[in-house]
């Protein structure tokens, strides 16, 4: 909450013209940002660019952020924005190139070829796009229900039966990856 | 497996994403210092969505002043009470929303597809309870020509509406598109309620509500067509 609060502060600072704040801000959010890519399958350089654009994005709209609104569901919105322009032209191209092949490997890629098979790319792999995005937001960058609503533009009931379902994926996932840990540890 | 292991899994794993290179963070502070300025927040919801709808209300009665106030004059007092105040508050339930669809991380009362079947809904069925003449003429030519005058006044509530929000960001294009076009929609329905003496129940049933339809379906082909412009404007940057 304080964090929240301080976030807030901060982006009306940004709004007044405070470039300390906005550097600031850059260096809170960012990390958050850029996690949020990379657990909807962004490959390091893509989730670099998707952190730029989204960021100019930003800079552009600031002025639509109202004081004493959550700040962090106002962020998450344009940088999905962002990332769902960026996938559309993907697409686009890829579809243009006819190499639609190579697309659906890079959209749902197997744990194995990921790395680590623990990565969280390779543990979010068996969920839809929605339901790796709430659960990005609720469980990594530590959102409320309410925060998550807003920024994927849905309800609160929504966002708790997407969180609920991937949940049951995770655990039909995970359970045997767990299995097989515990073997792979007796044997050595 | 517990909620709160794969919590614990997750937030290891979250954890070992590469932290963001220290020069991009300088590469993107670098590239807004240039334009750092003071920027006005945008007004309070309310006071947007009052605006859209004293706009909304501006162009049905300036039509309506145009064209004439015969259906209104021939309505009774239930009639009038009724229809202008649902309208209304529809009207004010679409401006909020628009409002919302145009400021990213809003809260969202209702999506704009339900807010488009639930204002068709609610129309169906006043329309129904009021009007109880079920003998038609000229079904579809004359219902035609109020599709078109109802679609023909959406317009310019639209465009005008777009501008008054002109400043907000829609991360749905499409989705604020359908808003818009309900709100402007719900513009050349209450220009029919105030110009139209036909007052036969089907004409109004299918003919003033499909003005509704077909005003938020054009907003959504705006909508689709404005998120191709804004990328080609971008590539050709």
């Amino acid at each position: 909450m304080h964090l929240d609060s301080n976030l807030e502060m901060l982006m009306a600072r940004y709004q007044e013209g405070d470039f300390t704040a906005a550097t600031v801000l850059v260096e809170r959010i960012s990390p958050q940002l850029y996690r949020f890519f990379v657990g909807q399958f962004s490959s390091r350089p893509d989730a670099d660019d998707l952190l730029q654009e989204t960021w100019l994005r930003i800079h552009r709209v600031r002025h639509t952020y109202r004081p004493g609104e959550p700040v962090l569901p106002w962020f998450y919105a344009i940088a999905r924005h962002v990332r769902v322009d960026h996938y559309r032209k993907a697409v686009r191209t890829t579809a243009r190139e006819q190499r639609l092949e190579e697309m659906s490997q890079l959209a749902a890629p197997a744990p194995g070829e990921t790395g680590k098979g623990d990565d969280l790319e390779a543990l979010l792999a068996p969920l839809s796009e929605s339901q790796r995005e709430v659960i990005e937001m609720l469980k990594v960058a530590g959102m409320s229900l309410e925060e998550v609503a807003r920024a994927t533009s849905s309800s609160v009931g929504s966002v708790k039966q997407k969180a609920h379902r991937a949940y049951e994926k995770l655990r039909e996932r995970m359970g045997p990856m767990r299995l097989r840990k515990g073997q792979s540890e007796e044997k050595s | 497996m517990r909620d709160g292991e794969i919590d614990e899994i997750l937030r290891k794993a979250a954890a070992r994403v590469p932290d963001v290179e220290a020069a991009l963070l300088k590469r993107v502070a670098d590239s807004i210092q240039p334009s750092m300025r003071q920027v006005r927040p945008l007004p309070r919801t309310w006071v947007l969505a009052g605006g859209l709808v004293l706009i909304c209300a501006g162009v049905a009665l300036a039509g309506a002043a145009r064209a004439g106030f015969n259906g209104f004059e021939k309505m009774n007092l239930l009639e009038r009470a009724l229809i202008f105040s649902t309208l209304g508050v529809l009207a004010w339930v679409a401006g909020t929303e628009f409002v919302n669809e145009m400021i990213p991380g809003s809260r969202r009362k209702i999506s704009a597809g339900r807010l488009l079947g639930l204002g068709s809904l609610v129309l169906v069925v006043m329309f129904a309870l009021l009007f109880h003449d079920y003998h038609t003429e000229h079904f579809v030519s004359v219902g035609l020509v109020c599709l078109a005058t109802g679609v023909l006044h959406a317009i310019p509530a639209g465009l005008l509406s777009w501008l008054l929000l002109r400043r907000g960001f829609a991360v749905s294009s499409v989705s604020a598109g359908v808003v818009a076009g309900t709100l402007a929609g719900l513009t050349g329905v209450g220009l029919l309620e105030l110009h139209c003496p036909n007052f036969q129940a089907m004409h109004i049933l299918v003919w003033h509500t499909a003005v509704l339809v077909g005003s938020a379906a054009l907003g959504a082909l705006v909508g689709r067509a404005q998120r191709f412009r804004v990328r080609d404007l971008r590539r050709m940057s």
